[in-house]
């Protein structure tokens, strides 16, 4: 696979612990590529480095082969992207922006905008000022994805959006996708990430604590039950059998059993014996996943202090 | 080329409402001062100023006249009289033997080494040298001077060998045996005398840089004077009981002195052929003024005269200084009598070029810099570091525009608006000096212009400077005020400095704050250099034009380098 975007221990040293360190991973083509992590992991400016707005302290990224810092115009000519703050330069209305930007990229065609203007519900004609934040990331969208570059770099573009838009935005970018596009998205939120990555990059304290394969997440076939029983004499012989019990919540007579698909029936006849409280499943999603790393990250973080 | 045309087109979008605003402002402002200013008399006071101490110069200049002329007829009448004293007469044969000889054989030595006659200026020297060799010669011989000789003081007695000598070239073969020599020398020497008197007058004038013109009138007058005076001696003596009374003589010094001012001045006045009855009126209105300031001076000088012969008050004195003195009196004007410093500072303000401070220096200097420097500091900050502050600037770096495409763009957009913005000022301000008389007004189409791009290339250094400052720094708030924050502190300095600079009159001025002026690139717009006519105006403006450039190109290579939090 074509590797698109590419970063080799990136390094970046703010001082006070703040900056990115040793980062590395890379983007292959056609591939969405997601970024999650709390506020001041290092996100923006990781996704600063690839765009070549920063000199990187050591280490280098690159794109398309061409080194990002050095030669960030020519990349330019394949990247699109939206920034994490939404403020236009100082001109009047929403057209007047779009129009502009179209010449610095020298575009003839405004077919491409004017169709995505319609997708998104937005009135180009408001005036920038007045504009809400969600008509404002709109505009930054139509800006970044009029001119139908290979590249997409989006930092937080869903910020904003009411759910309906969002879902709408969400659906462009899978058909940007399948369109054959390189994404590299930034995101706080997990589902959205889930429902459009390939692989999502957890940062933390700017560092990559884990990449994920999202598909392999979701094709998953090993599922969690949550079990509680109505006594406790049911509950201790529950325990008694070779279940893997991943929690125990001795006080609640609750366990939380791991099991692969193939022995959902196994476990059923088993239960039928028992006199239970209720039985859930226990989801395990991207933010589950990430949450016990972090969990993990965190501990291991004390223990090592 | 790095220039991108829709980011320019951007800029100006962003920014044209301010350009018009401040470039009318500015515009209006000029107006006034130029035409306002330049149909009120704002200069009436600085004229009368100027008329009290050119009268005071007339003043001056008529006493000296009168006091002068007054001495010249009084010297003349001595001479006369001291010529035709019976005691002279006596020792005229022997003067005159002693004299010429000496004279003639210094001729005889030149013309034999030099193979011809002494002419002009060498028989001058000639003339020179013998008066010089002669007085010491005859004052040496002391008691046995008669009196009239001894009363003589080295210079009287130099002159009146030198007029000697002059009678002699009219009388080279006069014997001192000749039956007529007494009367043919005497008339001689009263001739000469009143030749040497015009020679006088006329070298003194030119010597105190006077046209020959001028010079030769006033030889003219000296002539006149002293043959007026000879004459009514000779008159007088020739009447029954005729003895010298000096009195007499001051009086009629006096009497003609007067009406000789009176004529001059009348004469001054009536400049047609045909005057009108008004002119008449006029001249003899100001000529019997003339003629009571000369009847004045006179009087002044005589009563000084008086005053300083006193021995017992003023024991060292000789004739020469008490005369002197007495002359310097007496010619006093108005002005002399005002203490020195209030006289300098209000012949001063007299000459003050009103005009060349309100324009040059404070409209164009300080007022009229004011509203571009605002718009330089709003606007320069506004096309780099404004934008990386407020996040804008990502939309155009995210298209394939180089980062020195971009600062190359907003530094043309910065240069061009403020070069038209000063085009438009300086349309305004040569249509107002048109309006209120082209090169006739105090300030002319070629000194407006050189204002005009001075205050060009200062903006232009400040355009620069904020530049520089707005690529330097991502937030707006440090490229503000470290680039508009310096920048106006450098205008303040300027309006603190203008209170010690020359170009306020020094009843004004305080020279400690002339200090300021060295903290401000304004001091390099020389408004003072362009009104005086010097160059110097010119390597100071090459200056500013440097400061623009090197923080200009600073600004480019900082912005290209840099890291952007876009």
């Amino acid at each position: 696979m074509e590797e698109v975007i590419k970063a080799e221990h990136l390094t970046k040293d703010y001082g006070g612990g703040r900056g990115i360190f040793d980062l590395s991973f890379f983007i292959t083509k056609g591939e969405v590529f997601g970024f999650v992590g709390t506020n001041g992991s290092g996100k923006t400016t990781t996704i600063r480095h690839i765009m070549g707005f920063i000199k990187p302290k050591s280490g280098k990224v690159t794109v398309l082969g061409l080194d990002a810092w050095k030669d960030s115009c020519k990349i330019k000519e394949n990247v699109a992207y939206i920034p994490g703050e939404i403020a236009f330069p100082d001109l009047t209305t929403g057209i007047e922006f779009l129009k502009a930007q179209a010449e610095l990229l020298g575009l003839k065609s405004m077919e491409r905008a004017d169709e995505l203007i319609k997708r998104l519900q937005l009135d180009p004609s408001a005036g920038l000022k007045r504009m809400s934040k969600g008509m404002k990331q709109k505009t930054a969208i139509v800006a970044a994805l009029m001119a139908d570059k290979d590249i997409l770099i989006l930092d937080e573009p869903t910020t904003g959006l009411d759910p309906l838009m969002r879902e709408t935005f969400l659906e462009l970018i899978l058909e940007e996708k399948k369109r054959g596009k390189t994404i590299l998205m930034s995101s706080q939120m997990f589902d959205e990430l889930e429902m459009t990555c390939d692989r999502v990059a957890l940062i933390h304290d700017g560092k990559i604590i884990d990449i994920t394969d999202v598909n392999a997440l979701k094709n998953s076939t090993t599922k969690s039950y949550k079990i509680e029983f109505l006594n406790k004499e049911d509950y201790l012989k529950f325990k008694k059998l070779k279940y893997k019990i991943i929690r125990d919540q001795e006080k609640y007579f609750q366990v939380t059993v791991q099991i692969d698909d193939s022995d959902i029936n196994k476990l059923f006849k088993t239960l039928s014996n028992y006199k239970l409280k209720f039985i859930a499943e226990v989801k395990y999603n991207l933010e589950k996943h990430f949450t016990n790393i972090l969990e993990k990250e965190v501990k291991g973080g004390k223990n090592a202090f | 080329m790095h220039f991108s045309k829709a980011l320019f087109k951007q800029s100006m979008k962003a920014n044209w409402v301010k350009w018009v605003c401040v470039t009318v402002a500015t515009c209006v402002m000029l107006a006034i001062v130029i035409i306002v200013l330049g149909s009120l008399a704002i200069n009436d006071i600085r004229d009368s100023l100027k008329d009290v101490f050119t009268q005071a110069d007339q003043e001056s200049y008529l006493k000296e006249n009168s006091v002068d002329s007054y001495e010249a007829y009084n010297l003349s009448i001595k001479f006369v009289d001291g010529l035709e004293s019976e005691g002279l007469e006596g020792y005229m044969g022997l003067a005159w033997g002693m004299i010429t000889s000496s004279y003639q054989q210094k001729i005889n030595e030149y013309t034999t080494a030099n193979g011809q006659a002494p002419t002009g200026e060498a028989l001058v020297s000639i003339k020179e040298e013998t008066v010089d060799e002669l007085v010491a010669t005859i004052k040496s011989l002391g008691d046995y001077l008669p009196a009239e000789f001894q009363e003589m003081s080295d210079e009287e007695l130099g002159q009146f060998i030198y007029i000697i000598l002059m009678a002699y070239d009219d009388n080279p073969d006069l014997s001192a045996t000749s039956p007529d020599f007494v009367e043919t020398a005497k008339a001689s020497i009263k001739d000469n005398f009143v030749e040497y008197a015009g020679i006088t007058a006329y070298n003194l004038y030119i010597s105190q840089g006077e046209e020959a013109s001028v010079a030769e009138g006033y030889a003219m007058q000296a002539v006149e004077l002293a043959n007026t005076a000879i004459t009514s001696y000779e008159q007088k003596s020739q009447e029954e009981g005729f003895v010298y009374d000096e009195e007499v003589f001051k009086e009629e010094a006096n009497e003609y002195v007067i009406n000789m001012i009176y004529t001059q001045t009348y004469n001054q006045f009536i400049t047609s052929e045909t005057p009108t009855e008004e002119e008449i009126s006029n001249a003899e209105q100001y000529a019997v003024a003339a003629k009571v300031l000369a009847n004045t001076a006179i009087s002044t000088y005589e009563l000084w005269i008086d005053e300083y012969s006193d021995v017992e008050k003023y024991p060292d004195m000789t004739q020469t200084e008490i005369k002197e003195k007495a002359r310097d009196e007496a010619v006093e004007s108005i002005t002399d009598q005002i203490p020195e410093k209030v006289a300098e500072a209000l012949e001063e303000l007299g000459n003050m070029d009103i005009y060349g401070l309100i324009i040059g220096s404070i409209f164009y200097r300080i007022a009229g810099l004011l509203l571009p420097m605002v718009f330089v500091i709003m606007v320069a900050n506004g096309l780099l570091a404004g934008q990386v502050d407020s996040g804008s600037m990502a939309y155009v770096l995210s298209t394939p525009t180089k980062r020195r495409t971009v600062a190359c763009t907003q530094m043309a957009y910065l240069m061009i608006s403020l070069l038209a913005m000063f085009l438009m000022v300086t349309i305004t301000s040569v249509i107002s000096i048109w309006v209120v008389g082209g090169n006739n007004f105090a300030i002319n189409f070629a000194e407006i212009c050189f204002f005009n791009l001075g205050a060009f290339l200062t903006m232009f250094a400040f355009a620069g400077y904020c530049f520089m400052c707005s690529a330097i720094f991502n937030r707006s708030k440090y490229s503000m005020s470290i680039g508009g924050g310096l920048s106006i502190f450098m205008l303040v300095c300027t309006i603190l400095g203008l209170f010690g600079s020359n170009v306020v009159p020094s009843a004004m001025r305080i020279d400690a704050m002339n200090v300021f002026n060295f903290l401000s690139i304004i001091s390099l717009f020389d408004t003072v250099s362009i009104l005086n006519g010097t160059i110097a105006f010119a390597w100071k403006f090459a200056i500013l034009a440097g400061i623009a450039i090197v923080t200009f190109i600073i600004g480019v290579f900082r912005f290209e380098k840099k890291d952007l939090p876009l």
